[in-house]
């Protein structure tokens, strides 16, 4: 433990910054690829037998093809498409409901506010992986975005309710009660200068638990169904073919930690912050 | 620490009210009550139900939804307690070492490249691993560990070791990188505090302030963050059991959601709730304690 000494000292901001903006160039580069999925695509979603079944990497295929002969550099253009865009939908499901509703039940009176608080922390307790999973067998697959969203958002809840009280709490507010700004003022004024300063973080920490939550959640066949595959799906349709052919699930699996690794850089976390 | 231990387990009790709540919303939701009062009171019903012990019956089974529970939950929990080993093994260290000095901090980032992979790609990886490049094609899970271990059977032992060893990495690699967490934030929290400057100012070295006061610092960090890594370690284990096909209590809740089969699925969600909770209460008491027995040393 003696080396633990030197953590004193705060971390380079330099570093931090550094990290930060190669998560968002990341992030912007797999906009990019979203937004021109259809015209960088070689062939169009779920396009069969555009080559032999199981070719490996090569010159014509770079990722190969699956087992029925799709393209696995189009396919998975395809589907980080779906992914990203549903992960994004479901970030702002979980900033919203979360981070949002977290920060104003916070000023809400005492009961209502610690009554979702309590409800927050509960649901906090079950694993978002199977909350997700729960709201989907309640309603529909079709709402696998929502449902990671929501399902993500108790964490997210809990965090802006604390991060709220302790802003209702700090001297600031004192200060400005005890020269008449009303609750209200206060409120918005902490919740413009908190949306300023975290709202990127928050997005993209959300992004990527919810990119996690949604692939997981496709994965185990109680997400995306095709002919809208999104990576967790392709990986999953790959547990048959994978072992003799490992392109069908290597390069599905690489795109999906490429997105969740940029989010998470991006997000730049504080030392032992949890993603 | 009376106080603290009644307010802990104030918290611990609201908190598994809640989980009882929400198992029976959810087992509720088999009914198809036809308006709001009519589910309002099949929830009612359910809570007074939950109050006799009685948890429902499965709609596939026909039998006792506990009785179908009781069967898989040995085998989340063997697989849980492996993993939870593993990942001590490696989350301790990694965290440790993560935290230690400036330069190795600067590395944590890139541990990130790791931990962004889901734990299903995890789990593939490690099946691809073993049996392509390691030729080891597992085994299948017979009976439990512990059983094997009452009977002092050591094939059998050594049978069941190799049966969960992937189950267990995959399980663990999720526990060690909560754990690492932790212990990082324990470490920066802990290290930020003036009374180490001052220490090292009376003439104390750098080991001696850490050993002494830092470490123990840390270790309570690692327990406030029992409920984080146990919730971790579910989420991990209802991915492997779905990999490797083990019959666990997480894969009856897939099965169960698959089938609609709510009073199995309320219940399994009010026994992962209440582990979570339990391991917030234990790692709660756990750090009290420890910073009691180092304020009277």
């Amino acid at each position: 433990m003696s080396a633990a000494g030197e953590i004193a000292s705060a971390p380079a901001p330099s570093l931090r910054t550094i990290i930060r903006g190669a998560g968002f160039i990341g992030l912007g580069a797999v906009g990019v690829f979203v937004g021109l999925a259809d015209v960088l695509a070689r062939a169009p979603a779920n396009a069969e037998n555009v080559g032999a079944p199981l070719l490996a990497p090569s010159a014509a295929f770079p990722f190969g093809t699956d087992i029925l002969g799709r393209d696995m550099a189009s396919e998975t253009l395809h589907a980080l498409a779906v992914t990203a865009t549903a992960a994004s939908f479901g970030a702002l499901v979980t900033v919203l409901i979360g981070g949002l509703f977290g920060f104003l039940a916070a000023r809400m009176p005492v009961g209502p506010g610690q009554f979702s608080r309590w409800v927050a922390g509960v649901l906090s307790a079950v694993p978002a992986l199977l909350l997700a999973i729960l709201l989907i067998g309640l309603t529909d697959r079709s709402f696998a975005p929502l449902a990671a969203g929501l399902a993500a958002a108790p964490l997210a809840f809990a965090r802006a309710f604390d991060r709220a009280r302790e802003l209702s709490t700090s001297r600031h507010a004192e200060f400005a009660r005890a020269t008449g700004i009303s609750r209200n003022a206060l409120l918005r004024r902490d919740l413009a200068y908190e949306f300023r300063d975290t709202f990127l973080v928050s997005a993209t920490r959300a992004l990527a638990a919810v990119a996690i939550i949604l692939s997981t959640v496709s994965f185990l066949g109680f997400g995306a169904t095709p002919p809208h595959r999104d990576l967790g799906l392709m990986i999953g349709a790959a547990r048959d073919t994978y072992f003799d052919h490992w392109w069908t699930a290597t390069f599905p699996a690489a795109a999906l930690a490429s997105l969740i690794l940029c989010a998470r850089l991006a997000a730049g976390l504080e030392e032992g912050e949890r993603p | 620490m009376l106080r603290f231990g009644l307010k802990q387990a104030g918290r611990l009790a609201l908190g598994l009210l809640g989980a009882i709540v929400l198992a029976a919303l959810v087992a509720a939701a088999g009914s198809h009550a036809p308006g709001l009062s009519a589910y309002a009171n099949i929830v009612v019903a359910r809570l007074v139900a939950f109050g006799h012990l009685d948890f429902g019956t499965s709609a596939i089974t026909a039998n006792p939804a506990w009785d179908d529970l009781a069967r898989r939950l040995p085998v989340t929990l063997e697989l849980l307690g492996f993993g939870a080993v593993v990942a001590v093994v490696i989350g301790t260290p990694v965290g440790l070492l993560l935290s230690a000095g400036r330069v190795l901090r600067a590395g944590a980032p890139l541990l990130q490249i790791v931990a962004a992979a889901p734990v299903f790609c995890a789990g593939l990886g490690l099946l691809w691993l073993s049996e392509r490049v390691l030729h080891w094609t597992g085994a299948p899970h017979d009976t439990s560990f512990v059983s094997a271990l009452l009977s002092g059977d050591t094939d059998a032992m050594a049978a069941e070791l190799r049966s969960v060893a992937l189950p267990a990495l995959t399980v663990g690699a999720a526990g060690a990188a909560s754990i690492q967490l932790a212990l990082r934030r324990a470490v920066s929290q802990a290290a930020n505090e003036p009374y180490r400057r001052g220490l090292h100012a009376m003439g104390l070295s750098r080991f001696e302030v850490d050993s002494a006061y830092l470490f123990p610092q840390v270790v309570a960090g690692l327990f406030r963050s029992f409920g984080e890594v146990a919730s971790s370690l579910l989420s991990a284990t209802a991915v492997a059991e779905w990999v490797f096909g083990w019959n666990g209590a997480a894969d009856l809740f897939l099965k169960s959601i698959a089938l609609q089969d709510w009073s199995v699925v309320g219940l399994v969600l009010l026994v992962f709730a209440a582990l979570t909770l339990s391991a917030e209460f234990v790692g709660a008491m756990a750090a009290r304690l420890l910073a009691e027995t180092e304020r009277l040393a």
